[in-house]
């Protein structure tokens, strides 16, 4: 944290302005405190309030319905820890950041080299790559969902008329997610994408001049001197990523609903409907706070082995 | 979670290399392609919307639209939740984006700049606030809004987006960046403290608050999560909610439903297509990720 | 919810209240009354009109109707706008979910003196259909239709096929061998598929097969699952054979068992009775049988929509009035609504000629004594957690992904997990 002037010193400089603090000093040692003050409300209200007030639900069997609340203490988790279903949703979830992250960064980083130009075709490159990025999860799944459909979709279409079979790909348990991750690497590449971008035109142009001077290729340039120097965004987006994809739930929901036989449902969804669908919050506020307990360990870790290895960089 | 990469931008620049040689060609046409693949989902659909509903579902596919036509969009249109659905989303994202900034550049500026009893644990707290994933709180959230009142309602559609711990860090961690010279040369001329941070601070920090305005605008018109759970009226909902939830036409109406899907996501794409200059230079500013 | 709570953050919601931007006041002096259904077949286009002219004849009236996704969605919907205490005035809901709802604290009581002061009687309905509206000696549900599965044919390809009679209706068939040679006999004529199903959700034809061979599923008291896996089994079997053999698709959705009917490459189509409209509307020659009775005894999967009225925390008098004119006026002209295929519930409008003389409508109309409605527990019903798990374990029977033994095994260890649930209602 910067070492800081305290404001006091200020106010013996400005004996003009008597005002806005000098004769108040309970307004200098707590007016920071208003500036703060709305966002720590709305902070305490919508965030530290639901946290703790999930957490007291995880121990009673709450209902939606409003019917009953009796204190059940360590029944939900208990029966959490033994939910095959909690675990075949915790399982896809990862499956899923397994299958997407490689592909998010690999081709955002792919896009971004060959993105980075100026110019009218720069332009349509950068709009391209970026553009599914801006469309909300609906459109995106309504306008998948129909290319995946069987019989007049458009990928069974080229399948067919290429003599192959058509694959259902939504309805099939080995393709379902396949499908998720392939929509979702159109969808949210765009981002990735843009970081890289950015992290591109901060080098120098002297660098490669220097390099081009020494007779380095174009290959040479990008695996000795570019992608060298893009590690660090590399493992920013790296991080990012797969906090991102552990908050599945959107696409999954609205394209295949977990489907088929639960084999692409995440455990967001889970969540969802053991509190909404069957009315169990008390039990649905016990998985969330698994499901917390995993964010905040991947983050963490993540954050060592990050700020690790820029210290040592 | 957030990382800042200052605004050290230099001349745009790239590998150098004169001639069109043929890695150069290749990289042109390997970007070209990606392009279109990118592109032909958006252009599927749109394609899809201007056919006439039998030829649809017709096998094998037709590529372009025989008879051309609008009936689907016509349809959509007449139906009205789309426009009703589209202003309720520009009021949440407006109303969103606004106190957002608002709300994170006051506590930044706090946090950064003034001294209170507490101020280092709160600013740990909102810390670990960063960690809370939105998507666990829906269940106490929800509750919380049915005992407030505030189910179908903007209020609770947009409050709990407002709450961007992760906005406060990085906007506190630029105003650190930002020399104290112009404050104390306003506060010579006896302006209270915020008018300070209307008059230095905001001007001084612009293209990153741009950044962060486009981002938690996008993120605030297409979430999904939060205004799912929140509204259950249709005429709250917004874009992507009411288009998930509500049917518009009856039995199987792919052109239909296509019109609706261009319809929704074309606002934003519009908005991008004119600032995407802003958009790319907001990310290269403030590398952040909401 | 605890008594103390609400109270703490209804003094906060009051102060956001203060600011709300929402205009969900009654405005001016006329009634409002917003319907909620899950319409979204052609049963769907065929309540659109229907709204067309009550809206006519009511101009003194706020009316609004929004469909909602079918099946969890709308449920989910539902529940959490009745406990978000703005909920729409109407609803429809499956009479098989009614239980599961938590009508006690998730829907209000319906005032039968102004559902008779509206001209309905509870002497309008069959008994049987009454008394499932009635929960704890109030009557929650006013019964609209009742919806079996069916068994829809296209008359060209039945004809060419051999397989209609000189009345050019389908001939009935009894017993599987039957059954498996009238569908052969149109994949034959087709040269693609016999029948259209969606293998998605198998639930309705599995349920059908499976009641056909009296098999039972939970013991009286509700508390035992006693599902007999040899009938259980036979039925899953028959529909492995069906996709096997070719004469049903073996990966289907809802949007391809409406296509391949619609465009021929299925002869036949097993499905509720809701999408006469669409077909009507394609101009597709086809008419409507019961279901064959393939096993012993003529079962026919299906449920009942009724009227519900979600709870509200604030219910305004004069919206109920209207709301209860609203069903009272839809129950009167249930001939519009059965031209969309289900069977009326009301009474004096099933022995009119108008539905009479309905085609295809009547024609399955005889199976109502028959319809085998979901069994009854709290995570029942149609779009129920118990479809789901159906769905779930024997959408891999069709595409052969998965044995009808283990997905027997699957589904009854799912059903068994809900057993063992306390009931959250």
């Amino acid at each position: 944290m910067a070492v800081q002037t305290p404001p006091r010193a200020l106010s013996t400089t400005r004996p003009a302005a008597p005002k806005p603090g000098a004769g108040r000093p309970w307004m200098e040692r707590w007016g920071g405190l208003f500036f703060v003050a709305p966002f720590l409300l709305l902070f305490a209200v919508f965030l530290v309030w639901p946290t703790i007030n999930g957490f007291w639900n995880s121990f009673f069997n709450t209902s939606l319905a409003g019917v009953k609340q009796e204190f059940l203490g360590l029944q939900n988790w208990r029966e959490m820890f033994g939910d095959p279903a909690v675990w075949s949703s915790l399982k896809n979830t990862l499956v899923f950041t397994a299958m997407s992250t490689p592909p998010l960064v690999i081709v955002a980083l792919v896009m971004a080299l060959l993105a980075n130009r100026k110019g009218l075709l720069g332009w349509l490159l950068r709009f391209s790559y970026f553009a599914p990025f801006v469309l909300p999860a609906t459109v995106v799944t309504l306008i998948w969902v129909w290319i995946y459909q069987p019989g007049f979709g458009l990928v069974n279409g080229l399948l067919t008329s290429g003599g192959f079979a058509e694959i259902d790909w939504l309805n099939t348990e080995n393709r379902a997610m396949l499908a998720v991750v392939i929509t979702t690497v159109w969808w949210t590449v765009g981002f990735n994408f843009l970081l890289y971008l950015a992290a591109l035109q901060g080098i120098p142009a002297q660098v490669y001049e220097a390099a081009a001077i020494d007779g380095a290729n174009g290959r040479q340039q990008l695996f000795r001197i570019t992608l060298p120097l893009l590690s660090r965004t590399t493992g920013l987006i790296v991080v990012l990523q797969l906090v991102a994809s552990l908050k599945i739930f959107d696409q999954i929901y609205l394209m295949t609903n977990g489907g088929p036989n639960y084999a692409t449902r995440p455990i967001i969804q889970y969540i969802y409907q053991s509190g909404f669908t069957s009315y169990r919050i008390g039990y649905a506020s016990a998985i969330s706070y698994l499901f917390f307990a995993i964010i905040v360990i991947v983050s963490v870790a993540q954050f060592k082995l990050f700020s690790g290895r820029r210290d040592a960089a | 979670m957030t990382t800042i990469t200052m605004p050290t931008r230099s001349a745009p620049s790239g590998p150098v290399e004169p001639r069109w040689t043929y890695p150069k060609v290749a990289s042109v046409v390997g970007a070209v392609i990606l392009a279109v693949l990118w592109l032909v989902p958006l252009l599927w659909a749109l394609d899809t919307s201007l056919k006439p509903e039998p030829e649809t579902t017709r096998a094998p596919i037709t590529w372009l639209p025989q008879a051309p036509t609008v009936e689907a969009y016509r349809s959509v249109i007449e139906q009205g939740d789309l426009i009703r659905w589209f202003l309720n989303s520009t009021v949440v994202s407006v109303l969103v984006t606004g106190l957002t900034l608002v709300v994170s550049v006051l506590a930044a500026y706090g946090f950064s700049r003034t001294h209170f009893p507490g101020r280092r644990v709160l600013f740990g707290l909102m810390i670990a606030g960063i960690l809370v994933p939105p998507q666990v709180l829906i269940v106490p959230l929800f509750q919380e809004m049915t005992g407030l009142g505030l189910v179908d309602t903007y209020w609770g559609i947009v409050l709990p987006q407002v709450v961007a711990p992760v906005m406060v860090f990085v906007l506190k961690k630029f105003f650190d960046g930002i020399s104290r010279d112009y404050e104390d040369a306003a506060r010579v001329d006896g302006a209270p403290r915020w008018r300070i941070v209307w008059s230095v601070m905001v001007p001084m920090s612009r293209p990153i608050l741009v950044a962060v305005g486009i981002f938690t605008f996008i993120g605030a018109w297409n979430n999904f999560l939060w205004p799912f759970i929140v509204t259950t009226d249709p005429s709250m909902m917004t874009i992507p909610v009411g288009l998930a939830n509500v049917q518009g036409s009856y039995g199987l109406r792919y052109a239909q439903i296509m019109a609706s899907a261009v319809l929704g996501g074309l606002p934003l794409l519009i908005v991008y297509a004119l600032f995407q200059r802003h958009v790319v230079r907001g990310v290269g500013d403030a590398g952040i990720k909401g | 919810m605890t008594n103390v709570r609400p109270r703490r953050r209804a003094v906060l919601g009051g102060m956001l209240g203060a600011l709300a931007l929402t205009g969900c006041g009654a405005l001016g002096g006329k009634p409002r009354v917003r319907e909620w259904n899950l319409f979204g077949g052609g049963d769907g286009a065929r309540l659109l009109q229907i709204h067309q002219q009550y809206v006519a004849e009511h101009p003194d009236v706020r009316f609004s109707a929004t469909t909602l996704a079918w099946g969890p969605p709308f449920y989910t919907k539902l529940a959490m706008s009745a406990t978000g205490g703005r909920a729409p005035e109407v609803a429809t809901m499956h009479m098989s979910r009614l239980k599961g709802f938590s009508p006690t604290t998730m829907l209000d009581p319906i005032p039968v003196d102004l559902l008779t002061a509206a001209g309905v009687h509870e002497s309008d309905f069959l008994p049987a259909t009454w008394n499932r509206c009635v929960i704890d000696g109030k009557l929650y549900a006013v019964p609209l239709d009742q919806h079996p599965f069916v068994l829809y044919y296209n008359l060209e390809i039945c004809k060419k096929a051999g397989l209609l009679g000189p009345d050019n209706k389908i001939k009935t068939v009894k017993g599987v061998t039957a059954f498996l040679d009238m569908l052969r006999a149109v994949k034959e004529t087709t040269g693609k598929y016999a029948v259209s199903v969606d293998t998605t959700s198998p639930w309705r034809l599995w349920y059908t097969l499976y009641g056909q061979l009296q098999g039972e599923f939970f013991s009286p008291d509700g508390k035992e699952l006693v599902i007999d896996d040899a009938k259980a089994l036979e039925a899953l079997d028959l529909i492995a054979k069906l996709a096997s053999e070719g004469l049903t698709p073996r990966s289907a959705n809802y949007a391809a068992l409406v296509a391949q009917f619609t465009n021929g490459e299925a002869g036949m189509s097993f499905n509720g009775e809701w999408e006469v409209t669409t077909y009507q509307t394609a101009k597709l020659p086809f008419s409507m049988a019961p279901f064959p009775v393939v096993y012993d005894v003529p079962k026919f999967q299906g449920d009942s929509h009724t009227f519900v009225l979600p709870h509200q925390a604030h219910r305004n008098a004069d919206d109920t009035k209207a709301t209860i004119e609203y069903i009272a006026w839809m129950l009167k002209h249930s001939v519009g609504w059965a031209a969309g295929g289900h069977i009326p519930a009301y009474q004096p409008v099933v022995k009119s000629t108008e539905y009479l003389n309905l085609k295809p409508q009547a024609e399955y109309r005889s199976v109502a004594p028959n319809v085998l409605y979901d069994p009854d527990a709290w995570f029942s019903g149609s779009g129920s957690q118990l479809e789901n798990e159906s769905a779930a374990a024997f959408s891999g029977i069709a595409t052969g992904q998965a044995t009808a033994k283990g997905a027997l095994a699957q589904f009854k260890a799912a059903i068994q997990k809900l057993l063992d649930t306390p009931s959250p209602v």
